[in-house]
């Protein structure tokens, strides 16, 4: 679509997104689609930079943990309802995974003994609008249900959370299973938390260790940059 | 004593009754609807608000509404118990009960190494407590009585709180396992040494730091373990959500004559929302965990969600209207609690602390809990040297007013607050102290003096020495 105002777009989806205004940005989806905007631009150029803009305002505290909530769940009902239907009507065959919507795949979990769930429901947060599809298992999860858990939702990052320095031992086993079954190679492992330092991240072969919600993007953003497919 | 003993069944008994029986609702819709719909309703509705240039709140009508803001949230939200999914809900009677009830003072520890704890009014010269540690820091195993001895050399540390230690006996422990116990017991073994080498045997011992589960507190206080007179622990998971593990503490404090003490930390940025959204958060909590668990000492110690210290400007005059909400309508022992982000052998770490213990003391705490040094997440960054200068600021800040107090945080917290974002760790206590003597080196000595002389010179504190 030529002579496309994305700065006009991007201050009208912010606007929606910001006020919890689901309809709003519904109609502002589907009425720049049906004048010839292709699905795929219109996240590219709209969608995308705005998220991040809601993730740079979170990182400043100019907007708090439930505004970003909304603003996820909104574009996930833009993407569900508008974006996704016209993808799929234009590339009839093409898989889900192949959307452009979803960087990768990312499961998170805080960790067996531990319940806390703030610290990852922000790393969730960041993720989501920065453009992965994350799957939260919640919190005292134990180290095999989240392999088998990272199995059947086929994801690309295993994140897991803990606060306690006594729930680090749970961090270990989850990668220790790993290389039990034989799946160690199949995903990348971060790991985060007030308890984990990048040594202990280290010392139990972490792929990688955040220390904030901003860091997790930027992490899952050079993994999935340098992942191999598995084939 | 059997009918207030029968009084105080009955009303555990009722509380785990509305753990039972109360609403079923989903923890997501509790979050987002009963936190921080209604936290943002209140703030609006009872004019939650102060200048951002103000660190130290001196507005006594902002501190009264602020109490009645909590108040409401307490009544409104109640708790979120984890396990049953249920919401506990208290009408206002009850609350105002559970409050009436506050002991009017509290006595921790024995003999001639007791402390008494007073409920303080905002600029009241009455004695603050000084609890010190590293609160849970994690240190290896060979550097746990040492660290601790750092603590419970310094006189003016009234009750000392334990690191966790990494290993038990060589191996690791895990959370909600037999080695939590193991654990516990070794934590008890260790620190009574501490006290003995000391000469401190009754000093009151803030525990089991090793139970993140209950298994962990209850293998360990019994005979021969921790003791009544020792300062327990519960908690709030935030925001506002108990356990069964936690309840389950609360049963065992109470059938055993233990005091405790309850810790809860909103989250900045999560969903009790802003800094207005902390301070209402923060005086709900304190009620509320008097209610639910029978505290009888309590702190909300809010974290910020990139930093996760409590000094950020942001919070420090939240947490002291808080303090002010509470300490002008209630008689809780309230404390404060300092987790700021730099560490033993900075001079950042100084100016935090001293800003929130000023903020803190002169709002009407009745207890200075320092240090959880280079935010608590540090493997052994923690002295007793930080703890001392914190108590001593302490001592020195009692009788100062809230207004007068605030220019005070406000210089300090110029010092301090652009180099919050560099993680400025220090170093951890093997290097900051010397090992054989177990006196701080010489060069966190001097930084320390350094400091304790702006103290004095700068902000007319009359700092005694420590």
């Amino acid at each position: 679509m030529q002579n496309t105002d994305w700065e006009a777009l991007q201050e009208g989806l912010l606007s929606s997104l910001l006020n919890g205004e689901t309809e709003g940005a519904l109609s502002l989806t589907r009425e720049t689609l049906s004048l010839g905007t292709e699905p795929v631009e219109f996240f590219t150029l709209c969608i995308t930079p705005v998220l991040e803009e809601i993730g740079n305002r979170f990182q400043r505290l100019e907007i708090y943990l439930p505004e970003m909530v909304e603003a996820a769940e909104i574009v996930e009902m833009v993407n569900a309802q508008v974006i996704q239907p016209a993808i799929d009507s234009a590339q009839e065959g093409k898989s889900p995974s192949q959307s452009p919507s979803t960087k990768g795949k990312v499961l998170l979990a805080t960790v067996q003994g531990d319940l806390h769930d703030i610290g990852k429901s922000m790393v969730a947060l960041m993720l989501k609008v920065n453009g992965y599809h994350v799957s939260d298992m919640g919190i005292d999860v134990a180290p095999s249900d989240i392999v088998a858990q990272a199995k059947e939702n086929d994801v690309d990052i295993i994140g897991l959370s803990s606060l306690l320095t006594t729930c680090l031992p749970y961090m270990k086993d989850v990668i220790d299973l790993l290389d039990g079954v034989g799946s160690r190679e199949r995903y990348s492992v971060m790991v985060g938390g007030a308890a984990v330092t990048p040594e202990f991240a280290r010392q139990i072969g972490a792929d990688a260790y955040g220390s904030t919600a901003a860091e997790a993007v930027v992490i899952c953003d050079r993994i999935m940059k340098h992942r191999m497919p598995i084939s | 004593m059997e009918e207030h003993r029968n009084g105080e069944c009955q009303c555990l008994l009722s509380v785990l009754d509305k753990a039972e029986r109360g609403p079923v609702i989903d923890q997501r819709t509790f979050d987002r609807i009963l936190i921080n719909r209604k936290i943002n309703e209140l703030v609006e509705k009872h004019d939650i608000q102060w200048d951002q240039e103000v660190m130290v709140p001196h507005d006594e009508n902002l501190a009264d509404r602020l109490f009645e803001a909590g108040m409401a949230l307490a009544l409104d939200a109640g708790v979120y118990c984890i396990d049953t999914k249920r919401r506990m809900i208290w009408n206002a009677e009850e609350l105002e009960q559970a409050l009436r009830t506050a002991p009017p003072e509290e006595v921790l520890g024995t003999g001639k190494d007791s402390v008494t704890l007073y409920p303080r009014r905002p600029g009241d010269d009455i004695r603050v407590a000084v609890a010190g540690g590293p609160f849970g820091i994690p240190v290896p195993e060979d550097l746990f009585v040492p660290m601790m001895m750092s603590y419970a050399q310094e006189p003016l540390i009234d009750i000392i709180d334990n690191a966790s230690l990494i290993t038990t006996h060589g191996r690791p422990i895990r959370a909600a396992s037999p080695w939590e116990a193991v654990a516990c017991w070794q934590e008890k073994s260790l620190i009574f040494e501490v006290l003995e080498r000391a000469g401190r045997p009754g000093m009151p011992i803030g525990c089991a730091e090793n139970a993140p589960s209950a298994i962990g507190e209850l293998a360990s206080t019994t005979y021969g373990g921790f003791r009544p007179t020792d300062w327990h622990h519960n908690s709030f998971v935030s925001e506002l959500k108990t356990t069964y593990a936690e309840l389950t503490r609360a049963v065992h404090y109470s059938h055993t004559g233990c005091h405790s003490h309850g810790f809860y930390n909103p989250i900045y940025g999560g969903y009790v929302g802003g800094p207005r959204g902390v301070a209402v958060a923060s005086v709900a909590g304190l009620i509320l965990m008097r209610a639910c668990y029978g505290v009888t000492t309590m702190n909300a110690g809010p974290s910020h969600p990139h930093l996760s210290c409590d000094t950020h400007p942001d919070l420090l005059p939240a947490q002291a209207l808080a303090f002010q909400a509470l300490a002008r309508n209630t008689r809780l022992l309230i404390a404060n609690f300092e987790r700021p982000v730099a560490g033993p052998c900075t001079r950042d770490i100084l100016y935090e602390v001293a800003a929130l213990t000023i903020a803190s003391v002169s709002s009407g705490v009745s207890l200075v809990e320092c240090v959880q040094s280079a935010r608590g997440v540090e493997v052994a960054h923690a002295t007793g040297l930080e703890a001392r200068f914190a108590a001593q600021v302490t001592h020195a800040s009692e009788g100062i007013h809230p207004g007068d107090a605030d220019m005070v945080v406000r210089s300090l917290v110029a010092k301090y607050a652009d180099g919050q974002k560099e993680l400025r760790k220090g170093k951890p206590f093997d290097e900051a102290y010397d090992l054989d003597s177990l006196q701080p080196t010489a060069e966190w000595e001097r930084l320390y003096e350094q400091v304790i002389g702006e103290m004095r010179s700068e902000y007319g504190l009359k700092v005694l020495p420590g």
